[in-house]
């Protein structure tokens, strides 16, 4: 189980594959204004990474730095093995890229979009197999300008994945999307990674990074807070499970005995425990072995989403 | 930033060369724009329907006599050999600077660059682009105005095609320079009408400069495009008032340019 490690003192999950992106104390202020103070992280190969964050927290700056289309002041950044202020356009030829703040010509349309970004690329992918799979090819001869925000998205995709990169820098994706079309996006980013291509995932959404995400970075007002798989950070931060049932004549005091229980509380018939770990089983196992087996026995497990609310209202600024 | 120390794999696809591939690409883009520009009706407006249509109203009301106030040459003559001057410039004010500023507020620009296209193939095709439709808009006005009222034939035909090159590197650089320094479409489209329509009236599109006052011809001799319109006039015609000093547009190109870098260096921080 890889390590997680949470500030004061951020560290960062190392890798399990080879690192295609290795950022090192990164800073970047603008005029007088900090926005990322010392930012630490690494990403392997093949991962389904997740840069969270609240609006403002550094995460597009981070990313425009990482692509080379922003300078950093300070720190140290290799992306597929080269420094992007260096690299520049070498690199952005090998990575795919779909940006929050991107847009095309109102009269260009999806083929003409397609085929245009494909024609920078030396091998791009058949154009019908990527229309059909961001569900395009109804759209081919629609103008950009009378697309949806949804059908935008998912163009914008579609451009990101056209040269066949090996790392591909997702912003906000799912931002316009409906329900269903978010699932369907979701599905589409487990394929992609699926291929072997090393996904970031840049999102506000802590559900979407939870569901998605092999590995986690928390920014928070440019610093690092969290780094590491969900279910670690959700596991480090401490998040109690609360376990719940209703029993009149149990006798709760065994209960405070069971590994992991932290509080055990009775209010008249109901019964509701507090823990760390599988608490859930201990106390069914307990339970079953008195033969009292509560029919309306149930668990709330700590979510990431309360673990990344408790890392970005209590971290200094 | 350290140099690069990961055992990455480049790819093995063998790729074009740099050059090949850049070429490719700023062809790809300028095709492109070429078709979005087919669609918008408004710039054949600006590039190609004002200057015709000034052009055509003044030669007709001045007529195709020689007359002394026109350096002894027909008005018509006169102003359609100048208009090649004006077509240039509302390519450097309004069209180019729309275009650029438009695409980067949009943000058309940063997804192309997100892409792996540098400054350099944009500017390519920014150079490419307004080449062809100035050249276009040129011929098209030139060919409407000859079949109305006729037309000499040049003195010096080198010397035109010399003066025309000068004056689109000219007008492109300044269109550029504005483009990169207006941030956004609606402010290069308001500042550009602004500059063009006292630059085209007083710059060799308007009265001739024998009839202007001595105040107006100061101001007339500090635009570039009156010395552009004059070089024009004086290789088409063998004469001209207007002043005629290459150097000086290609001064204010260079001074353009060198804005435009620092512009983008700055924005690129």
């Amino acid at each position: 189980m890889p390590t997680t490690t949470l500030s004061p003192s951020p560290g960062r999950l190392e890798p399990r594959s080879r690192p295609v992106i290795e950022v090192r104390d990164l800073h970047k202020r603008y005029g007088e204004t900090p926005v990322l103070h010392g930012v630490s992280f690494a990403v392997g190969e093949g991962e389904l990474f997740g840069l969270l964050g609240t609006n403002g927290a550094g995460k597009t700056t981070t990313v425009e730095i990482l692509q080379g289309l922003r300078r950093a002041d300070g720190g140290i950044v290799e992306v597929l093995g080269l420094d992007p202020a260096v690299a520049g356009d070498r690199l952005r030829r090998r990575i795919g890229a779909q940006l929050q703040d991107a847009a095309l010509s109102d009269r260009i349309r999806v083929g003409e979009a397609l085929r245009l970004f494909a024609s920078l690329h030396p091998t791009p992918r058949p154009l019908d197999e990527l229309a059909e799979e961001w569900q395009l090819d109804g759209l081919l001869r629609r103008p950009f300008g009378a697309l949806s925000g949804g059908e935008r998205q998912r163009l914008f995709v579609a451009l990101a994945l056209v040269g066949r990169p090996t790392l591909v820098f997702l912003d906000e994706l799912t931002q316009n999307l409906d329900p269903v079309g978010r699932r369907h996006t979701w599905d589409v980013v487990r394929r992609i990674r699926d291929g072997g291509t090393t996904v970031v995932l840049v999102t506000h959404d802590v559900e979407e990074a939870e569901r998605l995400c092999d590995h986690i970075v928390v920014l928070d007002r440019g610093r690092v807070v969290a780094d590491g798989t969900p279910a670690s950070i959700v596991e480090a931060l401490g998040g109690a499970t609360t376990v719940t049932f209703t029993d009149p004549d149990l006798d709760v005091r065994p209960l405070r005995d069971l590994p992991g229980v932290d509080r055990v509380d009775r209010h008249g018939a109901a019964v509701r425990i507090s823990g760390t770990g599988p608490v859930l089983a201990h106390v069914g196992a307990h339970l079953v072995a008195c033969d009292r087996p509560a029919l309306d026995l149930h668990a709330q497990f700590p979510s990431l989403e309360d673990s990344f609310v408790a890392l970005t209202q209590e971290q200094p600024a | 930033m350290t140099a690069p120390t990961y055992p990455v794999a480049l790819p093995t696809t063998p790729t074009p060369s740099a050059l090949r591939a850049g070429l490719r690409t700023v062809l790809h883009l300028t095709a492109n724009e070429l078709r979005l520009f087919r669609r918008e009706p408004v710039v054949a407006v600006s590039l190609i329907g004002f200057p015709l249509a000034t052009v055509l109203v003044l030669a007709g009301v001045f007529g195709d006599t020689p007359d002394p106030e026109f350096g002894g040459v027909s008005p018509s003559d006169h102003y359609l050999a100048g208009y090649i001057g004006v077509v240039l410039a509302s390519l450097a004010l309004i069209t180019i600077p729309v275009h650029l500023a438009g695409n980067r507020e949009l943000g058309v620009v940063r997804r192309f660059r997100a892409s792996g296209v540098g400054a350099g193939a944009l500017i390519a095709t920014e150079i490419l682009l307004g080449a062809v439709l100035a050249t276009v808009a040129v011929a098209v006005v030139l060919a409407t105005g000859a079949a109305v009222y006729g037309l000499a034939m040049p003195v010096d035909p080198l010397g035109v095609l010399g003066w025309y090159l000068a004056a689109l590197a000219c007008c492109i650089a300044i269109g550029v320079a504005l483009g990169s320094l207006l941030s956004t479409g609606r402010a290069a489209n308001a500042l550009g009408n602004l500059i063009f329509v006292p630059m085209f009236l007083l710059g060799g599109g308007g009265p001739p400069r024998d009839v202007m006052p001595a105040g107006m011809q100061s101001v007339a001799d500090v635009l570039p495009l009156t010395h552009l319109i004059g070089g024009l006039r004086q290789s088409w015609l063998g004469t001209t008032d207007d002043p005629h000093a290459l150097w000086y547009p290609l001064a204010v190109a260079a001074v353009a340019v060198l804005l435009a870098v620092r512009t983008e260096r700055r924005r690129a921080g």
